[in-house]
């Protein structure tokens, strides 16, 4: 497009590592401000570079992060799993099969992935108190639910409306039910679509702070985020466990950046735009 | 990538209220009861978890509902009470002033930084693909990362103040002061929410044909002419989606002003949502709470409506 000549395109790769490099300033802030004693982070001298790189800040959060880190991971695959089975077959049916009240589930999904989590929080927090749920994961699955299954429904309505619908058509001739058209044809056709919705209701219960504040007290039961959160007590901040204890928080979000961001460019124009 | 185009039909649907495009064709084994198995366990979901949750906010919100009503469980009607006390805060009315200032800047930043690069992006060069997800981190990180980060970047000692110190400007205590806080929590906001609005502008941008700016260019147009009047206005419908979504999401921001000011420095920073909490959670009066709830689910849905009525024009 607008290439003339004496511009090679690696002059554009030179300046978009560069606009991507400040953009991405603060990361590094923190990767390098991890490796430092409280002391250097905050010395009236601006470090580019730690002095001495102190692996033991490190060490420190993993011990401290490690068993919230488990239970992040389980209330995230079950928040993401459960999200799936949910929405998966809804959002098929709702696209290619005569349900009734279809616009409306559509438009109440839209509209309540729009409020705030407060609005779930409160009356959550009220109904949970009464029924014990309060202070389980099952309670906090449920509660990150509220956010995952919209967002998922939307999302995979949009994918599943490129669905080519004669593959379920020749099935069908076949003497294939509509159940077992979904399992055999419907979910393999639109993996990409599954993988993507998947992903992000794992990231999402992942890196949820309000859910988690409310519901869980209970110090074997706090996920990461409310750990790290914990972390800024009335005793002032402790830098050299909040820095790389974040980054670890970011993890997952790192890998799947590096290993699937084909599948969240995609979800995250999907999802959004539809 | 052919998922990635946001076709201009594609978007127009999107637009004209994002219902799915089902063919109407009549086909006997699509209706019956076999639909309904599918769609079963999602209704019981919504009927228990989101629909339930919002009523009983909405009459939790006309009942006196703190600490001692709720622990003996009678919870008595009070009519509008909450209401009144919500509106007769100042707080609430800061909240509400900074949602708007909030939400206002951060769009403004955020959109701009995104199509700036977005435009940058539309060249094509080696390692493209590689820095478009490396971009993609301040959004698809946990928002906590970022708040820590930003919360360091800001200490009263921190980065932004040793830079400043170069340039002979004295330290503030960013998280410190009233007004100051709520900058700095915009700053961040604007580094979260920037590769939302790049990626969506970018796919726009990449649906646009080729062949519309090679007849321009051979016209004689120069770059920003073409930007003027080709990119922009074929991009419109999807800046209105970026900036409708970007509204939405920015009004719903909670974690990030809760870990990095708590609303504080003297309730200056308070959004509604973190307002909300506040009185619910920390002063522990739910029916307050969900009174400022409520308010703020009127106010998202005027913005819909608002929206809805803007584009049947």
């Amino acid at each position: 497009m607008r290439s003339p000549a004496f511009r090679s395109p690696w002059w554009y790769t030179g300046f978009g590592i560069v606009i991507t490099l400040i953009l991405l300033l603060p990361l590094y802030w923190v990767l390098m401000g991890s490796f430092m004693t409280q002391r250097e982070l905050f010395s009236p001298h601006f470090s580019l570079w730690p002095r001495e790189f102190v692996f033991q800040n490190w060490a420190n959060a993993l011990s401290r992060l490690w068993p919230h880190f488990t239970t992040s991971a389980i209330v995230s695959i079950c928040t993401s799993a459960a999200t799936l089975l949910i929405t998966a077959p809804a959002a098929y049916a709702l696209v290619w099969l005569k349900v009734r009240g279809r616009g409306a589930l559509f438009s109440f999904m839209l509209t309540s992935q729009m409020l705030p989590a407060i609005v779930f929080v409160i009356p959550l927090f009220v109904v949970f108190s009464r029924i014990d749920l309060v202070n389980t994961l099952p309670g906090l699955i449920l509660g990150d639910m509220t956010f995952t299954i919209p967002f998922a429904l939307v999302m995979l309505g949009a994918y599943l409306r490129e669905f080519p619908y004669q593959l379920v058509e020749a099935a069908q001739v076949d003497g294939a039910g509509q159940w077992r058209a979904f399992f055999s044809i419907v979910l393999p056709v639109t993996k990409t679509g599954m993988i993507t919705v998947a992903i992000f209701s794992f990231l999402m219960p992942w890196g949820d702070l309000i859910f988690a504040l409310s519901l869980i007290t209970e110090a074997g039961l706090q996920p990461l985020t409310l750990e790290l959160y914990k972390a800024m007590g009335v005793y002032g901040i402790d830098w050299s466990f909040l820095l790389p204890g974040s980054l670890l928080t970011a993890l997952p979000a790192g890998l799947f950046v590096v290993l699937a961001s084909r599948f969240i460019v995609a979800g995250f124009t999907r999802g959004a735009l539809h | 990538m052919k998922q990635l185009e946001a076709t201009p039909e594609r978007v127009a649907n999107v637009l004209r209220g994002g219902r799915p495009v089902v063919p109407r064709r009549k086909v006997k084994w699509r209706t019956g009861l076999t639909p309904y198995s599918f769609i079963l366990p999602i209704v019981v979901f919504t009927l228990l978890l989101l629909v339930y949750p919002v009523f009983y906010s909405l009459a939790l919100s006309f009942r006196d509902a703190t600490v001692d009503t709720f622990v003996s469980g009678d919870m008595p009607f009070i009519g509008a009470g909450n209401y009144q006390q919500t509106l007769s805060s100042n707080t609430f009315w800061q909240a509400l002033v900074n949602t708007v200032i909030f939400t206002f800047s951060s769009i403004l930043f955020q959109f701009t930084i995104g199509f700036l690069l977005a435009l940058f992006f539309q060249n094509r060069f080696p390692l493209k693909n590689v820095l478009i997800a490396l971009l993609l981190i301040p959004w698809i990180a946990p928002v906590l990362t970022a708040a820590n980060t930003f919360k360091g970047l800001f200490n009263e000692v921190g980065p932004v103040n040793q830079i400043a110190h170069w340039f002979g400007i004295p330290p503030v205590p960013w998280l410190a002061l009233p007004g100051y806080a709520l900058v700095a929590t915009i700053v961040a906001n604007i580094w979260i929410g920037f590769p939302f609005n790049f990626i969506l502008l970018y796919s726009g941008i990449c649906g646009i044909p080729p062949e519309i700016y090679e007849a321009a260019r051979i016209d004689g147009a120069t770059y920003w002419r073409r930007v003027g009047h080709i990119t922009l206005p074929m991009l419109k419908p999807v800046t209105v989606a970026v900036l409708m979504l970007g509204t939405i999401y920015t009004v719903k921001v909670f974690d990030l002003v809760w870990i990095m000011t708590g609303g504080g420095p003297a309730n200056s920073s308070h959004l509604l949502s973190t307002y909300a909490y506040q009185v619910g959670f920390s002063i522990l009066n739910f029916g307050q709470a969900a009174a400022i709830a409520t308010v703020i689910v009127v106010l998202i849905l005027s913005l819909n409506l608002f929206q809805f009525l803007l584009q049947r024009k």
